[in-house]
Formats: structure tokens, sequence, C-alpha cells
């Protein structure tokens, strides 16, 4: 047996006990192109049979991983084939009974969350793409578990203006079916541009059509580690020697993911996916991306230098995931959902951190505009064009870009929502005076740019 | 490949008193009460009554079981990495803790191969790191260490050695 230094053992027993070390998902995919069947009834009798079957022993195998290796895995998810792809055999209108056989499933598994409520319209809409638009609003305000997501756009097709105005409504209809709780539903709900088809973390779970029968991945986190590793530096160490230490504190939460994700694809008999390398913050003090860039070296995230700073980190984690693992995937980098990290909650309240910075510091990070409060009586053009915009980022730079936006009905620019748990505290961001009618208006497709031309 | 799954409209459909299903079919729970209320009876292809099959989890999922064969464990299976424990130890010091966790590790027949102990400013750790001997079990070694101690003396923990290699070596 090599025998490990006293300060490698400590090492690791600093980042699970003090530095909440953790393995925020583990991910079973699950296909449901052969429940598909012309009985949206039937459809939904083999999706909740599929998903149970394959699923039952999902959480009890995860917390015995959890166990042996002593690194708690925090949530167990399940993503499936985007639902459009499934019901479009049953020609069925009205997609939401199979919403509520996902939630059910996911539901009798025990799950935390069930995602590939979704759909692929960057070119074009199927009828059960349509139907699917149509029935989110309602889908994800009678479900509990239950993840809704779309891409709208792609560098190799464009962006669908079409479908970006009509998520735009779709995602004002959803949160004000949950009025009554913050609008909650818009919290689950996520569009993309050049969306991931092995994408563990919700809301935007989804298993892609390229991907086996059942496969298992996993989404590590850890920006505890990352600026517990970046504490112990001293202010006089130069840029050099910070992305080094995170490379070298990334490598090991990526080679942790992968022994976790690779004994509980084992013990469930499946097939490992990947790993996604992210460092996901949470609402409790020290999870939180926004202290890692104040660390690097900015008064608060916000200020000029954030996205210089999160450029660093994002390359930085990327790097050192790589050489830990030949299976990253997912996402990989860094995310900045804005209500879910303490330090960018006190970012907002304190005026730092406006809508276009953050907009700006998506040109870098790993994700979009996620989990971003905006006025409940936002026009249907100007969420639009705030999607729009975004997309347009990941489009041109050949990356994956989100927004999960929440207008929260009934409050305006700086009030405060409460969505509670990881969702955490919405601070209301203002979207500014002027919109974009005539955009919205002319509808369309903004054809693919150059760099989508590579063959 | 056969039927995937049989729903209650294909219950109603195929009707008659017995309905005979592949091994690897799913019957949906619809289709069992459709089959328990029309009094049909649902067959499992060695004419048994059906009960659900092990998932099926398609193609490649042989795969899964040579999942760390680019990361072979030291020694084969069975050995090595299998067998290796880290324990450590963290707390106020006194005298005995070591004689304490040792004395379990022996009866739990574990053979320690290092012992690291450092006390600084009244606090110690202690480091140690154990094969598991052919009678022990990691589980109860585990649970065993973490009911000593006590949060205002010690706090015992006992971690794979894999997982130090995995996350320390290349």
């Amino acid at each position: 047996m090599a025998p490990f230094t006293d300060n490698e053992v400590l090492d690791l027993i600093r980042m699970v006990e003090l530095e909440t070390l953790d393995i925020r998902t583990t991910t079973l995919g699950i296909n449901l192109l052969d429940c598909a069947d012309p009985d949206l009834e039937s459809t939904c009798e083999k999706i909740y049979a599929k998903v149970v079957h394959h699923a039952s022993k999902l959480v009890e195998t995860a917390d015995s991983v959890a166990a042996d290796y002593g690194v708690p895995i925090v949530n167990k998810r399940i993503a499936v084939t985007p639902a459009a792809l499934v019901a479009g055999a049953s020609g069925a209108s009205n997609l939401v009974p199979i919403a509520k056989a996902m939630d059910a499933a996911a539901k009798e598994v025990g799950v935390d969350f069930i995602a590939g409520y979704s759909a692929y319209v960057h070119k074009g809409f199927t009828r059960a793409d349509h139907a699917l638009f149509e029935s989110i609003p309602e889908a994800l305000d009678v479900t509990d578990h239950v993840c809704a997501s779309v891409s709208l756009a792609s560098t190799k097709a464009g962006i669908n203006m079409d479908a970006t105005a009509r998520f735009a409504q779709v995602v004002l209809d959803t949160a004000n079916r949950t009025a009554d709780r913050g609008g909650l539903g818009a919290c689950k709900l996520v569009c993309f541009a050049n969306a991931v088809e092995d994408n563990p973390f919700v809301a935007g779970a989804h298993i892609g059509i390229g991907e086996a029968e059942t496969v298992l991945s996993v989404g590590v986190s850890g920006p505890g580690v990352v600026r517990g590793a970046l504490s112990r530096l001293s202010p006089d160490d130069d840029l050099n020697t910070v992305a080094e230490v995170i490379k070298a504190t990334a490598f090991k939460i990526t080679r942790m993911g992968e022994l976790v994700g690779r004994e509980t694809a084992r013990r469930l008999g499946t097939v490992f996916g990947i790993v996604d390398v992210s460092l996901a913050p949470t609402p409790a003090v020290g999870d939180s991306v926004s202290d890692i860039l104040e660390l690097i070296g900015v008064d608060i995230t916000g200020a000029p230098g954030t996205t210089a700073a999160l450029a660093l980190l994002t390359d930085a984690i990327k790097k050192g995931g790589l050489m830990a693992s030949s299976s990253v995937g997912g996402l990989s980098g860094a995310f900045i959902p804005v209500s879910e990290d303490q330090g960018m909650i006190d970012a907002v309240r304190k005026d730092a951190l406006s809508l276009a910075k953050l907009e700006a510091m998506t040109t870098v990070c790993s994700v979009g505009l996620d989990m971003v409060a905006l006025p409940g009586d936002i026009s249907v053009d100007t969420l639009m064009g705030v999607i729009a915009d975004e997309l347009a980022i990941g489009m041109v730079n050949s990356k994956t870009t989100a927004c999960r936006l929440i207008p929260v009905p009934g409050l305006s620019a700086g009030e405060t929502v409460e969505w509670g748990g990881l969702l955490g505290t919405g601070i209301v961001q203002d979207p500014g005076r002027y919109g974009c009618a005539s955009l919205f208006r002319r509808g369309g497709r903004i054809p693919a740019p150059i760099q989508g031309y590579r063959n | 490949m056969g039927r995937r799954f049989l729903t209650a409209e294909d219950v109603r459909r195929l009707g008659g008193p017995a309905i005979a299903v592949d091994a690897d079919t799913v019957v949906t729970p619809q289709a069992l009460e459709a089959a328990a209320s029309l009094g049909i009876q649902i067959q499992s292809a060695g004419a048994g009554s059906y009960s659900p099959p092990t998932p099926d989890r398609g193609p490649d999922a042989e795969r899964a079981l040579k999942t760390l064969s680019h990361l072979p464990e030291p020694g084969g299976a069975g050995s090595g990495d299998d067998r290796g424990v880290i324990v450590t130890v963290i707390g106020k010091n006194r005298s005995g803790v070591l004689a304490e966790i040792t004395a379990h590790l022996a009866a739990a027949d574990c053979n320690i191969h290092k012992v690291s102990q450092e006390i600084v400013e009244g606090y110690f750790h202690l480091i140690l790191t154990v094969e598991l001997g052919p009678g022990a079990s990691f589980d109860s070694v585990k649970t065993d260490l973490e009911a000593l101690g006590g949060p205002e003396d010690f706090v015992a923990r006992a971690m794979h050695q894999r997982v130090f290699r995995f996350m320390h070596r290349i």
C-alpha cells in the first residue's frame, strides 16, 4: 500500500469536514424513446413504469456509496429523453399528463428532481414541441419535481426567434400561474443555446438521443474547497499561482467525483456517463463563487475586474478537471446562479452587480443568466430581448448559455423574494426602461454565424 | 427484442384468461390493475406468475463492470486498496487515545501499517494506515470507530484508502 503523507490525509478531511466538499448530484439518465405510444395514456404508463423500474434503487445505491467513501451525495436526480420526442407519436395537444407521470415516478423513487420535460426547437417546431411549449405553465404549476428546458439556439442553427418570443411568454405565464409562490414555477424552467445532452444539473438536465439506454452522471461542486485553498494564499502571490491552486483543487474534486460516479454506476449496473466539474454555489455560508472572485482580487462581485477574475476561474477549473478525468462533460466551469449565492445576493443588494454586468460575466462562465429575478410586469418583448442577448452570446462563442429568469409577480426592481431552500433569495433586477417591440414583432430566425460553418 | 411494455390498453385489447409476456417485459402498474379487475392472469415466460424483470440497462451496460479498468487496483481485486483504510482521529489531547483506538482495531482484526501522531497546542491529530484482516469488514470498523470519543473529546473517522489514492495520485 502506498503511504500517504499526513498533509495529504488531512487535506481531504479538511475538504469534507470544513469546506463542504460534496458530490452535488448523481443523475441517472433514462432513455424514454421506447415509451412512445399512439395513446397518450399508455405513453404515461410506460414512462412511469420505466422510470420506476430503472431508478428504484438509485437513492439507496447513492447513499451506500456516500457512506462507504465518506463524501456526501447531496442530490439524486433523474434526467430523461426530451418529452416532446416521446410524446410525438401520441399526437396529443396537451402533454401535462406526461409531466404528472414523471412527477409521480420521481415521488415513488424518492429523487428530488426529474428533468427532461423538454423540446429541441432551435430550428423549428414539431406539433409535439408546440404542444409541450403550451403545456409548460400548467405542468410546472401542478407538479413538484418536474423541470422543463428548451433548446432555442445553437451555433450551427442560429437563434429561433419565433421560439424565443414564445418562450418569453411561457416564462411569464409560468411565473403568473405560480404567483402565490413568488413565481417559483419559472425556477424550474430554463432555455439554452448549444444545449448539452449529458448535463446532470437541473433545471436543464435531460438525456440526449446519442446517449445509452441508461447512464449515470455526476456533478461535483466545491466552491468552498476552492475558496479555502485560495484563502491560504498570500495576497502577494501572482495570478499564475492563483490559477495553479484552482487547477490543483479542481483536479482533486474531479477525481473524487469520478470515483463516486463510477462506483455508483457499477453498483447500479449501468454505464458511467460524465463528471460535470462545476462550482455550484449554495446559499450556505462559504459555499459561494462570489467569495472566490473576491479572493482573486475584486472588491465585490460586479466591480470592474469581475469578468477577468471569472474567466481565470472558469478556465482553471476546466483544465484541472480535464487532467483528472477523461469523462468530463456537461457544463463544467463556474455557475453564477444569483439567488443561490450569498455573496451575489449581497452584491446585488449593494447595487454592485447589475443585470448588464451579469450578462458580461456570462460570456466567460459556464452557463448564463441563472436564477435572476425580474419585475413581474416586464413586457414580453423586453423579456425576449434579455433572453435573445444571452442566446447570442452562446451562439457566437460556440458555448452553452442558458437563461433561468423569474419575473416575480407583483414585485418591481429592488424588491426581495424568498424562494427558500437551495433556490435562495431573489432581489429583483432592473432591466431598464427600454424594450425591443420591433425586434419581437419581426420574428423569424437569426441565421447561424460564420463560426457555425466549420465543415 | 420482445415487447418492452404491457399497458392497461394492451391488457384490454389482448383479453383472454391469461397473457404471456417475455422475461424482460415491464408490466405497468395500471396493466396489473386492469388484469386483476378483468380476472386476467399475467404470466412470465416460464408460465409462472409475473414478477418484475431486473432492469435491462441496454447493450452498453456490461461496460459498467469494467468501469475502472483504466485505473486498476494495485494488486488486483480483493487485495491492496480494497483492504486499505485510513483512520484519522482529531481532538483534545489526553492520555490513552492511541491505546483506545488501536485496541479497537486489534479486536476487529486490523493490521496497522503506519502510525503518525502530532500534538499542537493541546490538540492532537492521529493518522493510522490500516489493513483490514480477512475477518474484518469496513462497515463495522467504521461504525465502531465513529462511536468512540465525543464532541468534547475526539472524533474518529475511517475512510477507504482508495479515496485518498484517487484524489492524490495520478
